[in-house]
């Protein structure tokens, strides 16, 4: 078993951070490979963060509503 | 965008063959005796008696013109007389196939097109609807003078001395024309017939015609708007967006009412662009009509028609109406015909053989016509000749009542000398009659909608350190806030633009629209900045109320006619018979160098007609938003790129409801008693920060964001002179020319009692906006500010400058900067 981390991706050089909206995954719950686990923004643009493993969501790092930085990990699946 | 449309890769790079569609050529050959059995004897006799009143009309005007008489009329006509003699057929031919609800857009050489349309509306009006049209334009003073001066037996011939009188009263600029005096020849109209405005910009009738039929679409009316072009106009850029426009597939694949728009594109074919030949000279087409298969499989159903025949221009306009209105448009007709008189009265032939216009004069379409009725047994020669006579009669009393000052009444500018002024904007609001079909899904459930419940609505947090963008409501929210209201409550708002729907606009500003708005609200345009502002012009004279988006004001340029002849000068050119509700957003960028950066409001300002809008704050923008697209008139509505993110520094709260904020009144951000800086749109940061180098200075400036360019409020600016004595004026555009200057040279007129040195004006070099890691050397900086205040304002001998703007202005412009 190994643990995969799922990062804010780049966004564009002027963004720095952006908005956790919403999870569409539990801690426990399975998720595949692909598929869209979480709802992020930024001032521009609302877009999904696929899973980027299939296996089982562990931790959620960052909660709906809080901001991260570009490159923080926002979640671990165990796979 | 549609994620719906899958582009294989597997299906694209397959090999094959594009195959064009077959045009038709003079494919109409019915006999007189077949029209007889189809439209009936009274019809096709009828045709015959209009176009010898279209004749009869311009060979009056040419008359006045090379002469300055006209039978025993002395008149000096010193308007323009854009003549189509020899192309009445194309005019009446057209008309007769058109009902009264379809709406025609004319060219510039539109009289005969103007004339025809109304008589084959009146044709098919009742005796009902003709009085009260009548009586309903301008109280009934009109009709009175044709009851007085032309009379008419019945209310159908009422109505045509009504049409003939109002429309050359419009030609000579009188009052009682049918738009006021304001339109002349090349712009006039009259809509209860069915006719729209006439163009003098060659072409411009096909983006605003291609408007008009995007509302009578969405509106699901059950008629067809045409646009009137020449042959000439297929060299405008603006024409082939306006048909690629009118042909766009998301019609047939993504809007809910299926089907094409019912626009027919019809094109006077006369051989000549005023004298350039079209075909073998300045075109690259052998036949008009091939344009057409330029866009799509069916060619947009183009045929080339013989426009020296009435019955087969209607036979083809009917085809295509038809054709429309099964949801199978746009169309193209090219009516092949021959301008008999000059391009205008300064016309010596140059470009063209006599014997050329002899062979036409051969197929001269009235003579022909009447051949036809006269071997068909449908008129005899007698009877065509004293029609001719009286019709003849009735054009020279029709120009002799409208020659007449006290018939028609010149426009008295000197007893009014801003009556022209006055018909410029309404300022008025006109609410919606009823409320849009709900949105697609619930608002509440929109990740943008949901978020911007959760932001604070100020831009500091309880410790008065400033919110990020992604916790408190911002500029871009502010804005999407106002056309959210808007489209909720107001089935008139239309959105389009270049990435207006999934994207949400380049730039954000209307993020989650799209999961809300089907898209005949909210759509994709192509990049086509012209037919983008032609088409929402359009779609406003029908009644809509379109906000566009231009991705950068740079691209204005693109737009330029449209904005500044079409967009600007529709409401005064009609006598206020039009409104034009548009809001044009158009976003000045920064970081991307000389062709995406530009402030370019002052040039919307320079033109009469625009109210120019140019928010820095949250609540400034959402407010003025709002009461922009509220508004009767059109607005530009500048957006800086660099302030989307901007939260509220000024105002406790961005208020969650909807409110207005009114147009053309400029407001105190820094209240200061030593000197006055007037800032214009993202300027009011860079000053504010130099306020604050100042003030260590002890000098308080009072700082004041013009927030509008058009309208101008000057009283506040005054009074705060009147505590100041000193005037910096702060913009982003390049200096000469600009807005700033003119608000500097007013002010100084208006308030040089108080002022205690030439009020200064701090705006961009003359030069190109150079890429973003100069930006700061070209856009005002804070230190710019406090220079210019200290040294040129304050005259302080001891302050050494800090800014980059070593240059001496004098100098510059002797080199052109």
């Amino acid at each position: 078993m190994s643990q995969v981390e799922l990062i804010m991706p780049e966004l564009g050089n002027e963004i720095t951070e952006a908005q956790v909206d919403l999870w569409h995954k539990s801690v426990g719950d399975s998720v595949a490979e692909g598929e869209e686990i979480l709802t992020i923004t930024t001032p521009k643009v609302t877009m999904d963060l696929e899973a980027p493993a299939t296996g089982t969501l562990t931790k959620i790092l960052v909660e709906e509503d809080d901001i991260a930085a570009i490159g923080a990990v926002l979640a671990i699946i165990d796979r | 965008m549609p994620k719906s449309i899958h582009i294989d890769p597997s299906e694209t790079r397959t090999r094959g063959v594009l195959d064009a569609a077959s045009i038709q050529i003079h494919a109409y050959d019915r006999s007189i005796s077949d029209e007889q059995s189809v439209r009936g004897d009274a019809e096709l006799i009828e045709a015959y008696r209009h176009m010898l009143l279209l004749r009869a009309f311009e060979s009056g005007i040419a008359s006045l013109k090379a002469t300055g008489s006209f039978g025993d009329l002395t008149y000096a006509y010193k308007g323009p007389a854009h003549l189509s003699i020899g192309q009445e057929a194309a005019a009446v031919g057209a008309a007769m196939a058109l009902a009264p609800g379809d709406h025609i857009y004319g060219s510039h050489r539109s009289h005969s097109e103007f004339l025809a349309k109304g008589f084959s509306a009146i044709r098919r009006l009742g005796d009902n609807e003709l009085t009260s049209i009548m009586e309903g334009h301008a109280s009934g003073q009109l009709l009175r003078s044709v009851e007085t001066h032309l009379s008419g037996a019945t209310p159908t011939e009422m109505a045509e001395n009504f049409l003939l009188l109002g429309f050359l009263a419009e030609i000579f600029m009188r009052a009682n024309g049918f738009n006021g005096g304001m339109g002349g020849s090349m712009h006039a109209f009259f809509p209860p017939f069915g006719a729209y405005p006439n163009n003098a910009i060659v072409g411009a009738s096909a983006g605003i015609a291609t408007g008009a039929a995007l509302w009578m679409k969405s509106e699901k009316r059950d008629s067809i708007a045409v646009s009137m072009l020449g042959d000439g106009s297929t060299g405008c850029g603006p024409v082939w967006e306006a048909m690629n426009f009118a042909g766009m597939a998301q019609f047939d694949h993504l809007w809910d009412t299926k089907g094409g728009l019912p626009v027919l594109f019809f094109f006077t074919n006369n051989f000549y662009a005023m004298g350039g030949q079209t075909n073998g000279e300045t075109m690259a087409w052998d036949r008009l009509a091939r344009i057409g298969s330029g866009f799509r499989a069916d060619a947009f159903h183009a045929e080339t028609v013989d426009g020296t025949n009435p019955l087969a221009v209607a036979d083809a306009v009917s085809r295509q109406r038809a054709h429309l209105l099964e949801g199978r448009g746009p169309a193209i007709l090219d009516i092949e015909c021959y301008r008999f008189s000059g391009h205008s009265t300064t016309d010596v032939n140059a470009y063209r053989t006599k014997d050329e216009i002899a062979a036409w004069q051969a197929v001269d379409p009235i003579q022909s016509y009447r051949t036809s009725l006269i071997d068909a047994g449908l008129i005899e020669d007698a009877a065509a000749v004293e029609m001719e006579r009286q019709t003849d009669a009735l054009i020279q009393a029709v120009f002799r009542a409208a020659a007449d000052p006290d018939v028609s009444p010149i426009v008295n500018i000197a007893q009014d000398p801003t009556l022209i002024g006055r018909k410029m904007f309404t300022h008025g609001s006109t609410p919606p009659a009823h409320a849009p079909s709900s949105p697609l899904i619930e608002p509440a459930k929109v990740v943008r909608i949901r978020q911007n419940a959760k932001k604070s609505r100020s831009g500091f947090d309880n410790d008065g350190a400033l919110l990020s963008p992604l916790k408190a409501i911002t500029l871009r929210d502010g804005l999407f806030e106002a056309t959210l209201h808007h489209m909720l409550t107001d089935p008139r708002i239309l959105i389009y633009g270049e990435e207006c729907r999934e994207w949400g606009g380049a730039f954000g500003v209307y993020r989650g629209l799209s999961e809300l708005f089907p898209n005949d609200r909210v759509f994709n345009s192509p990049i086509s900045e012209a037919a983008i502002v032609a088409t929402a012009i359009g779609a406003a004279m029908e009644g809509a109320r379109p906000v566009i988006e231009l991705m950068y004001a740079d691209f204005i340029g693109r737009a330029g006619d449209e904005i500044f002849n079409q967009l600007a000068k529709w409401q005064a050119m009609s006598d206020q018979s039009l409104s034009i509700p548009v809001v044009l957003r158009c976003s000045v960028g920064s970081k991307y160098g000389a062709q995406h950066s530009q402030d370019w409001s002052g040039l919307a300002a320079h033109i009469p007609g625009l109210k120019v809008v140019y928010p820095a704050t949250p609540f400034d923008a959402k407010g003025l938003l709002s009461a922009s697209i509220a508004c009767d008139d059109p607005v530009v509505f500048f957006e800086s790129q660099r302030l989307y993110d901007r939260v509220e520094q000024f105002q406790s709260a961005v208020p969650p409801e909807d409110y207005h904020i009114d147009i053309g009144i400029p407001d105190i951000k820094r209240i200061g008693s030593d000197v006055t800086i007037l800032t214009i749109g993202p300027s009011l940061y860079p000053a504010l920060e130099a306020a604050e180098l100042l003030a260590a200075k002890r000098i308080e400036a009072e700082v004041i964001d013009a927030r509008t360019l058009v309208p101008f409020d000057y009283d506040k600016i005054i009074k705060s002179l009147e505590k100041t004595g000193l005037l910096l004026i702060v913009s982003e555009a390049c200096e000469r020319g600009s807005f700033a200057m003119t608000l500097a040279s007013n002010l100084t007129r208006f308030a040089f009692s108080v002022l205690n040195a030439a009020p200064h004006v701090l705006g961009s070099p003359n030069w190109i906006v150079p890429g973003a890691d100069m930006e700061d050397t070209y856009f005002p900086q804070p230190a710019d500010i406090v220079d210019t205040v200290m040294i040129d304002l304050i005259n302080d001998q001891k302050h050494t400058q800090i800014g980059v703007r070593k240059w001496n202005d004098i100098s510059l412009a002797k080199e052109g900067l």
